[in-house]
């Protein structure tokens, strides 16, 4: 060994050592993955971003099956008395503000928000032809999901036109529920002077959908003169019509009928977990409320929750052709199918009434794979009846009540049933008797009884001046740092 | 830059050592010395040559003394032991190396002189290896576990993982599944975060994310970095580092050929005792009355004792494994080959739940010149694996447990008999194994290829190159089937789905290392270097719906009548780090020991303002036994006290996560049934995430006794981990729940493990044909969290029968997922009793009594309290050897205590069997005290209380072996070296209060880790083997 190779190795040493210490080796980019702040490039990438907007309206199923439970028309039902705890709190109205449950419904309808506001976020990024159309679905989308917050937690936090990122929660306090109306009112107001009566595509947001949820909206703050304007609008646009065949209105051969101002569109061409229930692309509600453990024809089993009462079956006069469709009575069903031959088994759940929700209950075929979580049944989230009962309800308070018989008695008609003549207070009380008949299982009665402040006479366990609003999730208030001011009573 | 520094520190040492004229002057002499050696010399005088080596292996001695005690010149050996020292006829020289005895000798002429030296303690130059380099025990300040090829050999393990197992103080090694190629959780020094606690694992430098692939009789050594000192790795290391070695060439006059081979038997080493058909059609009974409804079994006198589930799904399975192994070589290049081959069947399941591996290797080492040595290792594993459904509701164990007794498994027809009125989830298991396709293949091709330099005397440089390539296929099959009417198994289309993935990852390590002593006083070893390294991985997977056949032959989705919108997906990902480390011990007459270690890593699953971190360490040692108030001591042979501190990191998240990707999932339906496609942000991000923190103090004892027949050592630690790396709660404001979506990752909370480690070994030889060994160890530790993130008073998780709230809880001041429920006091003897209880909805006599903690009137969830903890306090490890006359035995034990178990293997629905202790519910005031009534009605006794909870404590015998070596004298004639065969069994028996199959198994997530649906149990086994060598 000669020191020339030592110095020789020295430098190669000490080359390959250096050269190891640059710091581009760690400049690496995702691989496979968008940045998000470099989309919105064209208008495809605005189509893309909607449908992400569009996805968390099937996880509204949980708002429809709570809002039923908490309402007096059901039951929670279950296996068991501790089968999903969060559901049999709110049905026995003591929920607290820790419920999973809730915080899922509070956690998905943000989820949706901030969707929405990601599209919000670069609207000006790129411009391109009918970029309105795009803009008016997601603010209608977003007024849907603040709506539902609204209903469900009174003053939300209210992130509009970005999406909350994390480090910046503690800059939203919680925004007045009037603010938030506001809100809601000037994205449908946008949504319904840019979006076409009908699309091509079933399923998309029409101008129709935003007005009726306008109309809603307006009923719920008591804005009748309002509400009649726009809901009228709506009825007479020629767009929509009551469906005549109340039996099969929900079933899968009538999705996205005349009737439908505004239908949650589900598929069973994915399965589905309960890891992630709001990443089911099927109605998960449905299978939620079959029948335990049942063999026989049409119907297959499911987790027997959302069980009506027999006040709610009592409601229906026997000539009254929405009973059928509304409720399912299981022991009849057997006894009718067993003297055809067929053989019918089912099981008991907890709370069990011998009544099923028919509106949503899993029939064969309507689902893939795992029946339970998948089940393809669309939610129809906005009816022309019940546009027609909120149209009747402003015309009553604001004292046209031959035009609020009108629209109530349409409805009627179809149920097969005589015109109503009542007026004034009494006719009042009958458009509330007909919404909770109409739409029974359709996730409403609870906030038409709230709204009205008729929910302590009708829900047991219901405390005025608490269960009007539902608790913000408690591990919300902490991580937020405590700024938001829990709901009173909670 | 940091490197630049340590090699001008390099460079300064070496000049210093050569110019230093006032301390260096022997050292300036003998390299004067060295460069007249050509020159030629006086008579009488000349250059002496020769190898210094180890008496007992014949191996060179590195950098080893040779001294002229009477010219006072000394010179150190090279790499292989060679010296050359001047000398003249008659001077002594005297040859010394740490750890052997030294020798003195005269000259008697100018010529070759070799010397042997014996080593004085075996023990104490036992290497090892410290990450980048090596030393040896007697010089270690680190806190190091070692565990060797011998030992692992006594254990017969399936994997590496078992045979560290109750062999090494302070880690605890659990079972994720017993079923055949299932893992093992490694915790080193307990559970420092929620996320990743794996250690990093290196053989032969190349990482192994577990040991599947790795033939247990391949490994030569496994090193347990414990302490900081493992902060050599830096941001690898918060969990630990295990690094493994394989058998290396050695050099022999023949090659030394292994053969290895074992077959057995397994079988399930333990039954839950369920109710036999007519106990269960009593009690079924008894739980329909006191539900207030019909009883179901009307005659129950000739039900006798109907099926037994657990028979019908437990079988013996085989299990075998044969191992070759050829070891060589001269004076240039040394190699070992091998090769094996493994093959279990699955107690449940057979061939279904299968596993076969097949492994290769080729360890070539080439000395290319004096100064320049390859060195490369090359390793091809294959393993092929077939699962069941596993410690899940409606597992294949768990319907075992949960089918009804008098069901046979086949109607009539002959058909499977379905599990009607049983809930959605409980079928028959073996309709289930039956229906049950899938396989999955991995491909791993490994290795390492370095070069390594002699710059000078004591300096080397070394560039490695560490490879891997692992292709894992995986190919599943959902066949149609009906299990029964709304189960949740029912498929009405039979799916496939087929998946490739690919994981490569390459390395290059640098490192210079210089090492100087000087008069057997001062001792240096410096060590500095660079590394980088990738991973890349991409995956491909498709599902297709319509099998031809429904058959599993057919399952291919290329067969498949249809791939649907979303059917077909890929990934990609690719991990950088970059690092600098320097590492310094130097050591004072072998006294006074002191390491320092600093490491800089650069890493991409940072952003740009957190990218890098700095992990420095430093730890001392002080043998006292060289004190002089300890020597000619006749008990105490060796003791060393260590002290180490310093930091070690952790990256191990996801990439990328500090960018917001469209990776989140966007569908939507449209038109019918169809759906669309769109894009979504995925999981929320975090620009500001940071490294993970880890500072750990350790206190270490070494000491050797009565001629080093008893060792102990025993170490004191405090482990901080700060800034963990947590997917942690945030305001659903944020939307993370939306599909596809996710928790940010971000730096808060803080998790504590204090402990201590013992480890005493006994060992003591009667003669030379009788000997025995007796080792035990023990450690104590404490999990607690200090700290979480504001706002957030605690993390929940885990999953206790269907729809309930989460059992566990992350909370500070407690162990780290613990268990969270109602705490019971016992069971309410009449309706007096539930009077004066706070009250209980719906409690009857015969109930559960659930405690009122928070003293409100009313039993409610706001009740709950920690109920058990599943993290042990003391883990144990004993093992025995004895040698006598050619026979051999060994038997190991390990044991866990104070640890919790949660028995949620009950679906407890009205007609689902029931474990046998039902047998002693209460029936009536005075008939027990702790186990409930029966009912189908309301009743709150199945809520997640101190009822499911059980001591999970056990101690096991792992394995007992007995062997025999047949005498060398009957075998040589005819070309044997060694043969040796023997028997064992392992997991014999277990010493626990569990009722369940298996104490040892967790899942490796730490919030639900104790909880038990059903594990697959590890099994017994019978073992018979033969060792040969040629």
């Amino acid at each position: 060994m000669n020191k020339i190779t030592n110095i020789k190795f020295w430098i190669l040493a000490a080359i390959i050592m250096v050269s190891q210490s640059c710091s581009e080796f760690l400049e690496v980019d995702p691989l496979y993955q968008i940045n998000s702040e470099t989309f919105f490039n064209s208008e495809d990438d605005y189509q893309q971003a909607l449908i992400g907007a569009y996805d968390l309206l099937q996880s509204s199923y949980i708002n429809v099956m709570m809002g039923e439970f908490a309402s007096d028309n059901t039951l929670c039902g279950g296996e068991n008395a501790n089968d999903v705890p969060g559901f049999q709190e709110i049905d026995d109205m003591r929920h607290g503000p820790v419920n999973s449950n809730l915080q899922d419904l509070w956690n998905w309808m943000y989820a949706g928000v901030n969707r929405c506001n990601y599209i919000f976020e670069f609207e000006n990024k790129t411009n391109f032809e009918n970029k309105d159309l795009v803009m008016g679905q997601a603010a209608f989308l977003r007024a849907y999901y603040f709506f539902e917050l609204t209903k469900w937690f009174g003053d939300i936090p209210m992130p509009i036109d970005v999406r909350v990122s994390f480090g910046s929660v503690q800059d939203y306090g919680r925004e007045a529920q009037a603010n938030v109306y506001a809100q809601i009112e000037s994205d449908l107001t946008f949504a319904s002077n840019v979006l076409p009566t009908s699309w091509d595509q079933k399923g998309r947001v029409t101008k129709g959908a935003a007005q009726a949820l306008l109309g809603k909206v307006l009923v719920f703050q008591e804005k009748f003169g309002a509400a009649t304007i726009i809901l009228d609008d709506v009825i007479d646009s020629g767009v929509y019509d009551l469906y005549d065949d109340y039996n099969t209105l929900f079933t899968q051969v009538a999705e996205n009928n005349i009737e439908s101002v505004f239908e949650v569109q589900y598929s069973n061409e994915q399965g589905a977990g309960f890891g992630c229930l709001q990443c089911s692309e099927g109605n998960v509600m449905v299978g939620f409320s079959g029948i335990r453990g049942y063999s026989g024809p049409t119907y297959v089993s499911g987790f027997s929750f959302n069980v009506p009462v027999q006040d709610l079956v009592d409601q229906y006069t026997p000539n009254d052709n929405r009973l059928r469709a509304t409720i399912m009575d299981i022991e009849a069903y057997k006894s009718e199918q067993e003297s055809q031959g067929n053989q019918v088994s089912y099981g008991e759940g907890w709370e069990h009434t011998g009544y099923y929700n028919h509106k949503y209950i899993p029939r064969t075929g309507e689902a893939f794979q795992d029946p339970n979580l998948t089940n393809s049944t669309n939610y129809r989230a906005i009816r022309f009846s019940d546009v027609l009962l909120l149209a009747a309800e402003a015309y009553n308070a604001t004292g046209n009540d031959a035009k609020a018989q009108e629209y109530v008695n349409r409805v009627r008609t179809r149920a097969g049933l005589s015109d109503l003549v009542t007026t004034a207070g009494s006719l009042e009380q009958d458009i509330q008797q007909e919404r909770r008949l109409e739409l029974a299982g359709e996730g409403h009665r609870f906030f038409d009884l709230v709204r009205r402040g008729e929910a302590a006479a009708k829900i047991p366990g219901f405390i005025v001046g608490t269960h009007e609003l539902f608790p913000i999730p408690l591990v919300e208030i902490e991580v937020a740092g405590n700024i938001w001011a829990q709901n009173p009573g909670y | 830059m940091f490197f630049l520094s340590i090699s001008f520190i390099f460079s300064r040492l070496l000049i210093d050592n050569r110019t230093n004229t006032t301390n260096h002057m022997k050292q300036r002499l003998w390299l004067i010395f060295l460069y007249l050696i050509p020159m030629g010399l006086l008579a009488q005088t000349g250059t002496i040559t020769g190898t210094l080596t180890d008496a007992s292996t014949d191996e060179g001695l590195a950098f080893a003394n040779i001294f002229n005690l009477t010219t006072t010149i000394g010179t150190v050996t090279d790499l292989d032991g060679n010296y050359e020292i001047l000398a003249s006829v008659g001077d002594i020289l005297e040859m010394s190396y740490v750890g052997y005895e030294s020798a003195k000798a005269t000259v008697t002429g100018i010529e070759k002189m070799n010397f042997a030296l014996n080593s004085s303690s075996a023990l104490l130059n036992e290497v090892v290896v410290i990450g980048y380099g090596s030393s040896t025990k007697k010089e270690i300040t680190g806190a190091v576990s070692i565990v060797k090829a011998e030992e692992v050999a006594k254990l017969n393990p399936n994997r590496l993982e078992q045979a560290l197992q109750g062999q090494s103080a302070g880690v605890q090694i659990s079972s994720q599944s017993g079923s055949p190629g299932g893992g093992y959780n490694i915790r080193i020094r307990g559970i420092s975060t929620n996320g990743d606690n794996n250690p990093l694992i290196l053989v032969d430098g190349v990482r192994y994310a577990d040991l599947s692939a790795l033939d247990p009789y391949s490994i030569e050594s496994i090193n347990i970095l414990k302490d900081a000192s493992a902060s050599i790795y830096g941001v690898q290391a918060a969990n630990g580092v295990v690094l493994i070695t394989t058998k290396k060439g050695t050099k022999s006059d023949k090659p030394v050929i292994d053969f290895h081979a074992y077959v057995g038997t397994q079988s399930s080493a333990r039954r839950i005792p369920v109710l036999n058909a007519t106990e269960y059609a009593i009690l079924s009974n008894e739980a329909h009355a006191n539900g207030g409804q019909t009883p179901p079994f009307n005659v129950i006198s000739d039900l006798g004792e109907g099926t037994d589930w657990q028979d019908e799904v437990f079988q013996n399975a085989p299990i075998r494994n044969y191992f070759l192994n050829v070891r060589g070589g001269g004076d240039r290049a040394r190699y070992a080959i091998g090769g094996s081959y493994f093959d279990q069947q699955g107690i449940v399941g057979g061939e279904k739940a299968g596993f076969k591996r097949y492994t290769g290797n080729v360890n070539l080492d080439v000395d290319l010149s004096e100064k320049l040595k390859f060195n490369s290792v090359v390793t091809y594993a294959k393993q092929n694996r077939k699962t069941l459904s596993e410690n899940a509701i409606g597992s294949v164990l768990f319907n075992a447990l949960n089918m009804p007794s008098t069901l046979t498994p086949f109607d009539e027809d002959g058909d499977y008999t379905l599990a009607e009125g049983l809930g959605a989830e409980v079928i028959n298991p073996l309709q289930q194994i039956a229906n049950t396709f899938n396989n999955v293949d991995v491909n791993r091709f490994s290795g390492t290829a370095g070069l390594s330099y002699n710059i000078a005397e004591g300096l080397t440089f070394t560039s490695s190159l560490p490879f891997n390539f692992s292709l894992v296929t995986n190919r599943g099959f959902s066949p149609i089937e009906f299990y029964g009417s709304g189960k949740v198994f029912n498929t009405v289309e039979s799916s496939v789905s087929e998946s490739t993935q690919t994981y490569s990852s390459w390395g290059w390590d640098n490192v210079l290392n210089y090492t100087y002593a000087y008069d057997n006083v001062h001792k240096i070893d410096v060590t500095a270097g660079t590394s980088m390294y990738e991973e890349n991985f991409q995956g491909v997977y498709a599902t297709g719906f319509g099998v031809p056949n429904n058959s599993f032959e057919f399952a291919a989705v290329s067969q498949a009548n249809e791939i649907r919108p979303g059917g077909a997906s890929s990934g990609a990902g690719t991990f950088r780090l970059m690092s600098q480390f320097g590492r310094i011990q130097y050591g004072y007459n072998y006294k006074y020991l002191i390491s320092g270690i600093i490491r800089r890593d650069g890493t991409t699953r940072f952003g740009p303002n957190n990218r890098y971190g700095i992990f420095p360490s430093i730890s001392v040692g002080w043998v006292m036994s060289e004190e002089s108030f300890l020597q000619n001591n006749n008990i105490i042979d060796f003791a060393k006290l260590r002290l180490s501190y310093g930091q070690t990191g952790n990256d191990k998240i996801g990439d990328f996560r500090y960018v917001a990707g469209l990776n989140g999932e966007s569908e939507y339906v449209f038109d019918g049934n169809t759906l669309v496609f769109g894009q979504a942000v995925g999981a929320i991000a975090n620009p500001d995430i940071n490294w993970e923190r880890n500072t750990q103090f350790n206190l270490g004892l070494d000491v050797n006794l009565f001629d080093e027949a008893l060792t102990v050592t025993a170490d004191y630690f405090i482990k901080e981990s700060n800034d963990l790396l947590l997917s942690i709660p945030v305001s659903g404001i944020t939307g993370y729940t939306a599909p596809g979506g996710g928790l940010p990752i971000a730096n808060a909370g803080s998790i504590k493990n204090t402990g201590i480690e013992l480890a005493i070994n006994y060992r003591y030889d009667f003669s030379e044909d009788i000997s025995f060994n007796f080792g035990v160890n023990g450690s104590k530790l404490k999990n607690e969290t200090t700290s979480l993130n504001d706002g957030v008073s605690f993390i929940q998780g885990g999953g206790f029968s269907i729809g309930q709230l989460p059992p566990t809880r992350w909370e500070v001041g407690q162990p780290i997922g613990y268990f969270y429920g109602l705490e019971t006091d016992g069971v309410f003897q009449n309706a007096s009793e539930i009077e004066s209880h706070a009250s209980q909805p719906d409690a009857l006599p015969g109930d559960l009594k659930f405690v009122d903690r928070n003293n409100d009137g009313a039993i409610d969830s706001e009740d709950r309290t920690f109920i058990g903890s599943p993290i042990p306090e003391y883990i144990f490890g004993m093992s025995f050897s004895a040698e006598i006359h050619g026979f051999d035995f060994s038997a190991f034990a390990d044991a866990q205590v104070g640890r919790d178990l949660v028995r949620n293997y009950a679906r407890n629905l009205p007609l689902t069997n029931r474990t046998a202790y039902s047998v002693d519910r209460w029936h009536g005031e005075g008939t027990s005290t702790n186990v409930p009534r029966l009912t189908t009605g309301a009743t709150d006794n199945n809520l997640f209380s101190d009822y499911f909870i059980e001591d999970g404590s056990y101690l096991r015998i792992k394995t007992l072996q007995l062997g025999y070596t047949i005498p060398r004298y009957g075998i040589q004639s005819i070309g044997f070296e060694k043969i040796r065969i023997y028997g064992s069994v392992s997991n014999p028996f277990t010493l626990t209060k569990y009722q369940g199959y298996d104490p040892n198994i967790s899942s490796g997530n730490p919030l639900d880790s104790g909880i038990d649906n059903g594990y697959y149990p590890q099994a017994r086994t019978f073992i018979a083997g033969i060792k040969i060598t040629l």
